[in-house]
């Protein structure tokens, strides 16, 4: 076998769409169902603990970016902050929630949109995870010697799912107007954007070397947690799906909007907090060896009692070493780990030989993934 | 808390998210968080419940009877343990007859395979001298009352449209066990740190939690 070589991240870009939005500005770009605005949200937020956000929508409807837009937007600024231009690009490697299309898959959006010359290219379409999942083929692509710069990106244009006629006229709307709280909850907690990372063959200042990147999914144990595409009651019996029962019926039965089960969601976060304690019982992660934590989970949103049972079982990392954006920029789904990363790079606190340990939990179907970064 | 204790924590608590796991693909489970929960399945899942919780005082009070004097203080939390519990397969039969069952047909109810086994294994590990790998099955038992069961009870309750006192037994542990963990706690720290304790202690729950699983699967109405 080959020996496979080190990588490292040379560079971190976002893209943000437009200003900033407030928490009290949100149905203004998203629109409010009936007319009305929703009650649900204000409790929607106090759990998310989001207080500003970007859309690539405009309250009138008008588009700015499109997801593959800002993914390649992204891409451009990783690729300048490595010091190369697109034309060093050897492969690219593309997440999202949602694309652009259903068809072809999302890394062949970008790649049109950025230009450059042809690629070898990678699609990955789950939900947050899936930065992950084309975090770990550029890595691969680099390292088996297969490319010497590769570029992951992952975008989210999520704000378009959230517009009063995905809802209206459907079994998710009740007699008073009123959105099933598993559809809004997410109206109120996703928005738009993209990040991206390179990955090269040799190391630059202020670069990150992959030391893993460890996916786990236990669909195997679990019904489908956030989703679009099914309706609420019937999800786990895939012959429901939109596809089979037709584009009309699907709508008004509620399935093309995305959707989560709180539920499932408390089973879950157990679930990954699990997986977590194995890969620390078995020495893969080691807590006291972390200096920054990057979850794309708020601390503030764990329950006390998922804190106590962490300490209980010296798993936790200490609060102060845990970084992120959220509160500020959004949850952006795939793109999240990415907004976080290139905002812990730029902010220069990074110093050579500290370990960054960034935590991609997805609720889609219970996956969760983790990545040990170590500064060169 | 020491790192011996943590340490048996934490593989404790990646065998009990294991085993939810697992109990989460199990049919009778399925049935329930797919909303397709009938009556005969809720009734079927008390029958074996009542087997179960009958025999844990009894295992309790065996192992409690071979720990020797050097763990006093262990012996004591096991006899009250096993006294706080061993009626609530009472509450059980009440539950069972509240939803118009017989209390005859719970009580001349039989063990299915799981239950079989599970049964078997608990008394044969309390009969040993100081069986403190029975804290391992303590853990699962337990934190099944503490997670599971209120979720549980909640979406029987909430599918069959059953009122409060049918579903006394998994509503009524679920408020008592979270006490029950942090006195947990305290017996792991009465007999750790020990090496061969220690993989005792995770090696029963993991039994354990098989069998547990095992009697679940084993439910069909």
């Amino acid at each position: 076998m080959k020996h496979l070589a080190a990588a490292y991240i040379t560079g971190a870009g976002v893209f943000l769409p437009g200003l900033p939005v407030g928490n009290d500005r949100i149905e203004d770009h998203l629109g409010r169902i009936g007319g009305k605005g929703s009650l649900f949200g204000k409790k929607a937020l106090r759990w998310n603990g989001v207080e500003s956000r970007h859309y690539a929508m405009a309250p009138d409807g008008t588009v700015s970016h499109t997801n593959a837009r800002m993914c390649a937007l992204a891409v451009e600024q990783a690729l300048e902050r490595a010091g190369l231009g697109v034309g060093e690009l050897g492969m690219l490697a593309a997440a999202t929630t949602q694309g652009d299309y259903f068809v072809p898959g999302h890394a062949a959006a970008v790649h049109a949109d950025l230009g450059g010359p042809p690629l070898e290219i990678a699609s990955f379409q789950s939900v947050c995870g899936s930065s992950l999942m084309a975090a770990k083929a550029a890595w691969n692509a680099v390292r088996t010697g297969d490319h010497r710069v590769a570029a992951a990106c992952a975008g989210e244009f999520s704000s378009r799912w959230f517009r009063p006629e995905f809802y209206e006229g459907t079994a998710l709307v009740d007699e008073k107007h009123r959105l099933r709280p598993e559809a809004d909850f997410l109206r109120f907690t996703l928005s738009d954007g993209a990040g991206a990372i390179v990955v090269e063959d040799k190391p630059r200042p202020g670069a990150l070397r992959i030391d893993f990147i460890d996916i786990v999914s236990l669909a195997n144990r679990f019904d489908p947690c956030m989703w679009a595409g099914a309706p609420i009651e019937t999800r786990a019996d895939m012959t429901t799906s939109w596809a089979h029962i037709g584009p009309r019926a699907a709508h008004e039965a509620g399935a093309i909007a995305l959707l989560q089960d709180f539920e499932l969601l408390k089973r879950v976060i157990r679930a990954w907090i699990g997986v977590y304690l194995q890969k620390v019982d078995e020495g893969r992660v080691v807590p006291a060896e972390i200096d920054h934590c990057l979850v794309h989970y708020s601390a503030k949103s764990l329950r006390a009692e998922i804190v106590s049972l962490l300490q209980d079982t010296a798993g936790m990392v200490p609060e102060e070493k845990w970084f992120s954006v959220l509160r500020e920029k959004g949850n952006v789904g795939s793109a999240s780990i990415w907004l976080m990363l290139e905002a812990l790079m730029q902010s220069g606190r990074v110093k050579s030989g500290e370990k960054v340990f960034c935590v991609v939990p997805e609720s889609g179907r219970a996956l969760v993934g983790f990545m040990m970064l170590e500064a060169v | 808390m020491s790192d011996a204790v943590a340490d048996v924590l934490r593989k404790l608590t990646v065998v009990f998210t294991a085993f939810e796991g697992r109990l989460e693909q199990t049919p009778l489970i399925r049935k329930l968080t797919r909303g397709r929960f009938e009556l005969a399945d809720y009734q079927a899942f008390l029958i074996q419940l009542r087997q179960q919780v009958k025999d844990g005082a009894l295992w309790m009070s065996r192992a409690a009877s071979n720990i020797d004097e050097s763990h006093l203080e262990l012996r004591s939390s096991l006899m009250r343990h096993a006294v706080t519990e061993h009626r609530d397969f009472r509450l059980l039969e009440a539950d069972y007859v509240a939803t118009g069952g017989a209390v005859e047909t719970i009580r001349a109810g039989e063990k299915n395979v799981g239950s079989e086994a599970l049964s078997a294994w608990m008394f044969h590990e309390a009969s040993k001298p100081n069986p403190f790998g029975l804290l391992g099955a303590m853990w699962i038992i337990e934190g099944l009352g503490s997670i599971k069961a209120q979720e549980w009870g909640r979406k029987v309750k909430e599918t069959l449209v059953l009122a409060d006192d049918a579903v006394r037994f998994l509503l009524y542990h679920g408020e008592n066990d979270a006490q029950h963990i942090e006195e947990f706690k305290t017996m792991l720290a009465m007999v750790l740190p020990d090496e061969r304790t220690a993989r005792r202690i995770v090696r029963t729950a993991e039994v354990t939690a098989r069998l547990y699983a095992l009697q679940i699967e084993e439910i069909v109405a």
